[in-house]
């Protein structure tokens, strides 16, 4: 009963991350890729995500705090978190790195400081609620269900 | 504008004039002031009155014309501005030389004029004054030589009568001097009188009285008078000349003035009562004296001149004698002078008194005492008066030195004279002479001439003002319309160019939306996709979001359409350069829409002439975009008949053959005969390889058609011939926009050409270039020589038509017919009559025609009967057609059959035939290749019969495998590359598709028959492959119930004999099941045994993209950067054992990977480069490994430097599962 409960809770819960516009279909392509073979496939994508995208920030905001700022760098990296970000579907991330490319090619420095505010804030929002996500689905395995479809049914 | 400036320059001359008057006002004087101030006045009125004349519609005008002005910029009004000022400047400028000039002209002759006749007025008045004073000149002088003279004689006479001693002596000496005197006085008529007095107080004179003409002897009593007196009284002489005669008796004779006779008696008169006698006193000191006197007698001073008459001894004064002379005659003269010349001259003493006058008015004040010499002061003549008023307030008694006065403008009384004076300067008597001219007698012409000549010369130069003030501004007007009108062209060509730009940034506006749009459409499809393979949806729930999903693809093909116009617009659409095989293009094409016909009862006909190269080079991609336009747009507007694809060809070089154009097609081809002459001959030297084509195409439909009148009209944007088409038809009209800039942009054109008949006809053509092997000897059997004879039954008529046609062209006759019984008359025709060869002509009653040919076709010797029967023949709404097909099945024996099945052909028919042997099975439309493989097939079959002796073994099957294959359609293209419905894609990607062409097709069945083991191991491999392919689609079936559309494919797979599915099969097949289900059972194993290299930096799409690929099939060799991937390739040449299931002969020469996915941007090497590297490294081996670009740059000019590098495709981050596998597929399947 309390499993049926949890699948719930996840399903709604992930209709809520496409509904908000933080997920996009990239992550259902990837939740389809999950199968016997790769259990743990998402888990494993966006951890690697979640890694590439806080050594990226990191770089982000030293290259950013320099007196001259190497705006073809701080590009290269945004680029490489919008492509992480969109393969893993954060949309939000993704639309907040194209707001920072245009700003790093016009090389506005203000500009440039707000969009990491803001990438860092999209990046820590996705994190939370896939952390959450992922924490619902390990409660469900935990407790012997299975974890729903529920891409296929949104 | 126009009136507005005339004001302007109306006052422009008002203030030039009255700028130009105080110069000229200068020397001038009051009237002509007034003059010009009336002038200028009716100037100003004039200009008002201009003005305010016709101010209504003027009005109008101004509003008018402002509104346009403001509309200007600002700086056609400071043109204006500049326009004005420089016109004023001129207008100023002339008027100054004008003035100038004037002034000039009037001041030259004014001056000359005065001067010269100021000069001759001076020597007149010279002149004039100098004849009286030379008169009183010679008056004095002959006065003074007659006194001389007289003294002389009387010396001479007293001499000789020297102390007369009695009485008689002295009356002789006295009767002497009046003889004497009387001759000199009869000889001087000027003479007033001669008077001779004696010391002893006698007194003799002579008088003439001018006024009476009388002369008189005046005397005095002699008998007073002794002689000693003479002697004794030098003491007393002075007393006696004062009181002495006094008391003497005076006597007056009147003598006859001429002869001198005494006439009449000598009246007594009192003395000195008639004439002045010259005394002592006069000379007091015994020198010539002069004075003026006067007498009672004339009215006119008299000039009187004394002198002594001294004694032989010389020491005393015996006798004074004196001459009186009437200054009468120098009057006189001054009237005459006067008379001719004008003006006044008086003479005055030095004291002022008057001496003589031009003037008839009296000299002499007659006082108590008599008359008295006159002031020149008091003068009754007031010119005299005043001008002697005039010139002693002047001067007063300071003359200026010799009394030389001249004054040219003396006014008096209101007029102005000439004032001249001569100062005569004679002992005891100096005169001075006055001439008084007025000034007008004079200059009074000229002064009158000169302000005449002001007057015009003013009026002459204000008119010359105007005049060019007008002209300058009628010429400047026309300059300023000129730079108004350059102005309105600046603002106009700004306005063009804004326009302009607003328009590209539309168009590119337009291009990032769409491309924007169209990420969240594919989104929408895509869900929509996976919604439509959910189970759980109830049949309604179904039917919208198949609804939905049909929308959003319509939505997603206009903004498809929108992006290609806006990209073509913005100049961004770049036409690739690569071969493709135009026919086979256009075979899918007609295929897919045959689909969308048959619905309609349209007949779609694919006519292809034999000279069409089979390769060309161009974007393959935009000229199946355009003819998939055209024909849809044909398929909208044709509700029944027939639309034909027509395609000819001509090469622009080698003229001739337009036979088949139409005069008026003549006119652009030959005008791009003209354009590619100018290269023609480049072309032919330089690039013989690359041959420039023009391909020439017809849409025909039989539809509604368009009006000529909007025959141009409908390739505009948004332009439908009749707007009422979008309620019935729907669309925007961008597709045949779309179209026209397309074919432009391939150097073509494309027009609606005037058609026969009902519906449209399109015509364009293509400027395409042949590849240098491209016109390769067409491969061809002789099907005559194998005496193959066709008879087409099919229910199109066009498309049996042109099929027949080509047929006999290639010499393979043809019957031809259109329904079921038809088609038995004909069997029945060929083979009952001449098997029994009896009357079965009265029978069937065939036309006349159709009997010649059948007959030629009895001629034919062993022909082999092909006949192609259209399903739609049979009588499917019964069960009837199975027994038309038994009847049929009588003939398997002579004929074979090709059955041209429809898309919706039902699984049991499909069977049926497949179970009677009918296993050449070809779907609608029948065209040109279809038609020759069926031709082939019967060929090789009749060939190889005889060799095997078994028509329905193996061989035959795998003929039928080739013929399915050979007829498959690659739909993958027409699903990524072209804007159509993709649910028609979907449908013909159901339908049997072929990416190989025929030759190659020939080849593996050659391999096939020659090498038996290659070919058992093929078969093996095949079995294992369809048997797989045969569960998943039991599965599928199973798993949803709905109608499918790949019934073919379904059909062979329950078919547990067919095992001889080939492997690409699958491929499509597996596409086909990622497309429409997305269940993960299903897409394993699509890339089986492909090594693919993924050069990708980013760990988490790296991972990603690995899985996806993994879950494939495919073995994923992944790398972060450039240069490991181009590592990976140089080293890994060996050790691979995923080849083990690969074909042993392949093995020895293939790369180490099948395909590279290469990431553009990376660290150390980026994606570029390691292309570049790559493709250098593969020079050495020969291979061709594909590369695809992966990269987040969705524009085409990115796509443009991948192709440019050496990449094969390009994919766009992030990875659409479906594009990527199609694009891996349709890379790999040629590489082998």
């Amino acid at each position: 009963m309390e499993v049926v409960q949890i699948q719930r809770t996840l399903m709604d819960y992930t209709k809520s991350l496409f509904m908000e516009g933080l997920l996009d279909s990239q992550f259902l392509q990837l939740q389809q890729l999950q199968d016997e073979s790769n259990p743990d496939f998402v888990v494993e994508v966006v951890s690697l995500f979640f890694d590439d995208s806080e050594k990226l920030l990191n770089e982000l905001t030293i290259a950013l705090d320099q007196p001259s700022v190497d705006f073809k760098k701080v590009d290269s990296y945004v680029h490489q978190l919008k492509g992480s970000s969109s393969s893993i579907g954060a949309q939000r991330v993704k639309n907040a790195c194209v707001a920072f490319r245009n700003f790093c090619q016009v090389q506005n420095i203000e500009g440039c400081l707000t969009c990491l505010q803001q990438v860092k804030q999209e990046y820590y929002l996705v994190k939370n609620k896939l952390e959450t996500l992922f924490r619902l689905e390990q409660q469900i395995v935990t407790s012997g269900g299975s974890i729903p479809m529920i891409e296929m049914g949104f | 504008m126009a009136e507005k400036s005339f004001e302007t320059t109306s006052q422009a001359c008002c203030s030039t004039s009255s700028e130009s008057s105080p110069i000229l006002a200068l020397p001038m004087d009051t009237p002509l002031r007034k003059v010009l101030s009336r002038i200028s006045g009716f100037a100003s009125s004039w200009g008002k009155k201009t003005v305010t004349a016709p101010r209504g519609r003027r009005i109008f005008h101004r509003d008018v014309e402002q509104d346009e002005f403001q509309n200007g910029s600002a700086h056609c009004l400071s043109s204006y501005y500049s326009v004005f000022v420089a016109r004023l400047a001129i207008m100023v400028m002339l008027a100054i030389l004008i003035g100038l000039l004037t002034v000039l002209t009037w001041h030259f002759t004014r001056v000359y004029t005065t001067k010269s006749l100021n000069t001759l007025a001076y020597g007149l008045r010279y002149e004039l004054l100098q004849r009286p004073i030379l008169r009183m000149w010679n008056v004095l002088n002959s006065t003074s030589e007659i006194t001389t003279a007289q003294v002389k004689l009387s010396e001479y006479v007293i001499k000789r009568y020297s102390k007369p001693t009695n009485q008689a002596e002295l009356i002789e000496l006295y009767q002497m001097m009046k003889d004497i005197t009387w001759a000199l006085f009869a000889s001087h008529k000027a003479l007033n009188a001669i008077t001779i007095n004696y010391r002893n107080g006698f007194v003799q004179a002579f008088h003439r009285d001018h006024r009476s003409n009388n002369t008189f002897y005046i005397y005095s009593d002699l008998a007073n008078y002794s002689i000693s007196d003479t002697q004794s009284s030098q003491q007393g002489w002075n007393d006696q000349f004062i009181h002495g005669n006094e008391s003497a008796i005076w006597y007056r004779q009147p003598l006859d003035p001429v002869t001198g006779e005494k006439q009449g008696k000598p009246s007594q008169i009192p003395p000195e009562d008639l004439i002045n006698i010259a005394g002592p006193s006069q000379v007091p000191d015994g020198v010539a004296s002069w004075h003026v006197a006067v007498s009672k007698y004339t009215d006119s001073p008299l000039l009187s001149a004394a002198l002594p008459v001294r004694d032989a001894s010389n020491r005393s004064i015996v006798a004074i004698v004196g001459v009186t002379t009437a200054l009468y005659s120098v009057g006189q003269l001054m009237k005459e002078l006067v008379e001719v010349h004008g003006g006044y001259i008086y003479l005055t003493s030095q004291e002022g008194y008057l001496l003589a006058t031009s003037t008839n008015t009296p000299l002499l004040n007659n006082t108590a005492n008599g008359p008295k010499l006159m002031m020149a002061t008091n003068s009754e003549d007031r010119v005299i008066q005043m001008g002697a008023q005039w010139l002693q307030k002047t001067y007063g008694n300071k003359f200026p030195p010799g009394h030389v006065v001249h004054v040219e403008k003396a006014n008096l009384g209101g007029q102005h004279y000439y004032i001249d004076s001569f100062f005569l300067n004679l002992k005891r008597l100096p005169m001075v002479g006055v001439i008084i001219i007025p000034r007008k007698y004079i200059m009074g012409k000229v002064d009158e001439r000169a302000l005449k000549t002001l007057v015009i010369l003013i009026s002459a130069s204000v008119c010359i003002l105007v005049i060019g003030c007008v002209c300058i501004l009628i010429l400047t007007n026309g300059v300023s319309k000129e730079m108004k009108l350059r102005a309105e062209l600046i603002s106009h060509l700004d306005a063009r160019r804004r326009a302009e730009a607003s328009s590209n940034y539309k168009s590119q506006f337009l291009a990032n939306m769409s491309h924007e749009l169209r990420t969240p459409m594919a989104a929408v499809i895509g869900l929509l996709d996976i919604l439509i393979c959910d189970d759980c949806l109830t049949n309604e729930q179904y039917a919208m979001v198949t609804q939905i999903r049909k929308c959003s693809t319509a939505l997603l093909r206009l903004l498809n359409n929108i992006l290609d116009l806006s990209k073509v617009e913005s100049g961004k659409l770049v036409l690739e350069e690569a071969e493709f095989d135009l026919g086979r293009e256009l075979e899918g094409l007609v295929d897919m829409f045959s689909v969308q016909c048959i619905n309609h009862n349209v007949e779609t006909v694919l006519d292809l002439s034999d000279d069409i190269p089979k390769v060309v080079r161009g974007d393959s991609a935009r000229v199946v975009q355009v003819f998939a336009n055209l024909i849809s747009n044909s398929i909208k507007f044709t509700t029944s008949g027939h639309i034909i694809l027509r395609g000819w060809c001509e090469n622009p070089i080698v003229s001739g053959d337009s036979g088949k154009l139409s005069p008026d097609q003549k006119n652009p081809l030959s005008a791009l005969k003209t354009k590619l002459k100018q290269h023609g001959n480049h072309m032919k030297k330089a690039s013989k390889k690359d041959n420039k084509m023009i391909l020439w195409f017809e849409v025909d439909d039989t539809g509604c058609g368009i009006d000529p009148s909007k025959w141009e009209s409908v390739f505009e944007s948004f332009e439908q011939a009749d707007p009422s088409t979008t309620r019935t038809h729907g669309g925007t009209g961008l597709g045949l926009c779309i179209v026209r800039t397309l074919v432009n942009k391939m150097g073509g054109e494309i027009k609606v050409v005037k058609k026969n008949g009902q519906g449209t006809l399109m015509r364009l053509f293509l400027l395409l270039s042949t590849p240098a092997d491209g016109i390769e000897q067409q491969r061809r059997i002789d099907f005559a020589k194998h005496g193959v004879a066709v008879i087409l039954a099919l229910h199109g008529s066009m498309g049996r038509l042109i099929m027949s046609k080509w047929l006999s062209k290639n010499g393979v006759p043809t019957l031809e017919a259109s329904e079921w019984n038809e088609l038995t008359q004909i069997l029945h025709e060929l083979f009952h009559a001449r098997t029994t060869n009896s009357g079965f002509d009265t029978h069937y009653s065939l036309a006349k025609p159709l009997r010649s040919k059948v007959q030629t076709l009895q001629d034919m010797k062993n022909p082999v009967y092909i006949i192609v029967v259209d399903l739609g023949l049979l009588d499917l709404s019964t069960d009837i057609w199975k027994e038309q097909l038994n009847f049929l099945d009588k003939f398997s024996g002579q004929v074979k059959f090709a059955w041209m099945l429809n898309h919706d052909t039902s699984n049991a028919i499909k069977m049926e035939l497949r179970r009677k042997g009918h296993i050449l099975m070809v779907n609608k439309p029948l065209y040109k290749a279809k038609m020759l493989h069926i031709l082939e097939a019967v060929v090789k079959e009749s060939y190889v019969e005889p060799q095997n002796g078994s028509p329905n073994g193996t061989k035959g099957t795998s003929k039928q495998g080739d013929s399915h294959e050979c007829l498959e359609i690659d739909s993958s293209q027409f699903e990524t590359c072209s804007s159509d419905d993709s649910d028609i894609s979907e449908m013909t990607g159901a339908n049997s598709a072929s990416s190989v062409g025929v030759g190659e097709q020939l080849k593996e069945g050659t391999v096939l028959k020659s090498g038996p083991p290659t070919l058992r191991n093929c078969l093996v491999e095949f079995t294992r492959l369809g048997l797989e392919v045969n569960n998943l689609r039991t599965e599928e079936d199973q798993c949803n119930g709905r109608p499918k559309l790949h019934d073919t494919k379904d059909v062979k797979c329950e078919n547990p004999d067919s095992s001889e599915q080939p492997s690409v099969r699958s491929n499509a097949k597996d596409r086909d099941n990622s497309y429409t289900t997305n269940k993960a059972a299903n897409e394993q194993k699509t890339l089986e045994g492909l090594r693919i290299l993924l050069a990708e930096d980013t760990p988490v799409l790296q991972r990603v993209a690995t899985i996806m690929l993994e879950k494939m099939g495919a073995v994923v060799v992944a790398v972060g950067d450039g240069v490991q991937a181009v590592e990976a390739l140089n080293c890994d040449l060996d050790g691979d054992e995923n080849r083990t299931n690969r074909l042993q002969t392949e093995i020895c020469d293939s790369p180490p990977y099948d395909l590279i996915l290469m990431d553009c941007q990376m660290p150390m090497m980026d994606g570029y480069e390691a292309t570049k590297a790559i493709r250098k490294s593969e020079e050495r081996t020969g291979w061709h490994i594909p590369i695809v670009a992966l990269t987040a740059h969705a524009m085409s000019s990115d796509k443009e430097k991948c192709l440019q590098v050496g990449m094969d495709a390009y994919l766009t981050k992030p990875i659409d599962y479906k594009l990527m596998v199609s694009t891996i597929l349709s890379l790999t399947k040629r590489s082998p």
